[in-house]
């Protein structure tokens, strides 16, 4: 928690002070960027805020591990499906997702699921209304039907370029059909 | 009258919040922390990457966005988009108006496309974790065919918008 706060007053400072010094540069400047902030602010308060709370929502009562877990049970072209959508719910970056796929992969699921995991959940269906909001329905709804394939493909691919190479190299927890 | 979008969203954020609340209280709390941790950490982040949309409005000429982004530079714009992506340091939270503020730039749906997928799905400030956890060939793999796929999902998102 003490880290977070750190952070989070690191990042308020050095967004403070780019916006002090655009202001010594130029006033006309200075007004462009305060102008961003608050319109960009007050567009997607509302949003943020209700985003946040179902992202708290999933997390308890769908937890990624727990989905990990499941996911990590399932093998054959059911895991690779389900890999390919339900990681869409999960929260988190790029640094929460490795460990989980770490589950995956210590749970037994194969190299397909666990590169169309991580694929699936750049997905991001918790922040849908952002993505609504700043790019428009058409492309959220395009982004969010196209994952699935492109997790599948990502994931069928990958497996067998990294197979196909380390093929020798294979650690235990790796299925192989 | 007009209903705002917003308060549509956190209508069914607190119905949500409320259904949770009666079924299991303690959960209920526990999802009330997550988000409060959420917004500490993701809301400082929002401020900066508002405030870079800003510096970029008054400093980068909206030509300049057009003709490195625009869709007129083609399969260019997508790889462009991409890279910016995958230099990111973004929260996932934050690539969304940030890919808003480019499309609105000037930016085509094929380089947004880019930027957000790459953003999500490749860090160069990540490899290291990568590496250390599932090896120099795996990240290599991954991040490569995540690259070239996005590549193709940007010509689709060119095309059909």
């Amino acid at each position: 928690m003490a880290k977070t706060i750190r952070t989070a007053i690191i990042y308020v400072v050095v967004s403070f002070v780019i916006w002090a010094a655009v202001a010594l540069v130029s006033p006309a400047g200075r007004n462009v960027v305060t102008g961003a902030v608050y319109n960009t602010f007050a567009k997607v308060i509302e949003i943020v805020v209700a985003v946040f709370v179902i992202i708290g929502l999933i997390q308890v009562w769908l937890s990624p591990q727990q989905v990990s877990r499941v996911l990590g049970k399932q093998a054959g072209w059911k895991g690779l499906l389900l890999a390919s959508t339900v990681p869409m719910l999960v929260g988190g970056s790029l640094l929460t997702i490795f460990p989980l796929m770490k589950t995956l992969r210590e749970k037994g699921a194969r190299t397909a699921a666990i590169l169309a995991f991580v694929s699936a959940w750049s997905g991001k269906a918790p922040l849908l209304p952002l993505e609504i909001e700043f790019l428009g329905w058409r492309f959220a709804v395009l982004r969010i039907v196209l994952v699935v394939p492109f997790a599948m493909v990502c994931g069928i691919l990958g497996e067998l370029i990294l197979e196909g190479t380390m093929s020798n190299k294979r650690g235990p927890g790796v299925s192989s059909p | 009258m007009k209903i705002d979008v917003g308060t549509i969203y956190l209508l069914v954020a607190a119905g949500l919040l409320i259904a949770s609340a009666v079924k299991d209280p303690a959960k209920t709390k526990k999802a009330l922390a997550v988000t409060g941790k959420v917004a500490l950490t993701v809301f400082p982040v929002l401020l900066l990457i508002f405030v870079l949309m800003g510096v970029i409005e008054a400093c980068v000429p909206r030509q300049t966005i057009v003709s490195w982004l625009g869709s007129g530079g083609g399969v260019l714009s997508i790889v462009l988009g991409e890279l910016l992506g995958s230099f990111a340091l973004f929260q996932p939270a934050a690539v969304f108006p940030f890919a808003g503020f480019l499309r609105h730039s000037g930016a085509g749906y094929g380089a947004a496309c880019g930027f957000i997928m790459s953003a999500m799905l490749i860090g160069i400030s990540t490899l290291p974790l990568e590496i250390q956890t599932f090896g120099g060939w795996f990240t290599l793999t991954r991040n490569l065919l995540s690259f070239l796929l996005i590549l193709a999902l940007g010509v689709v998102f060119m095309v059909a918008l």
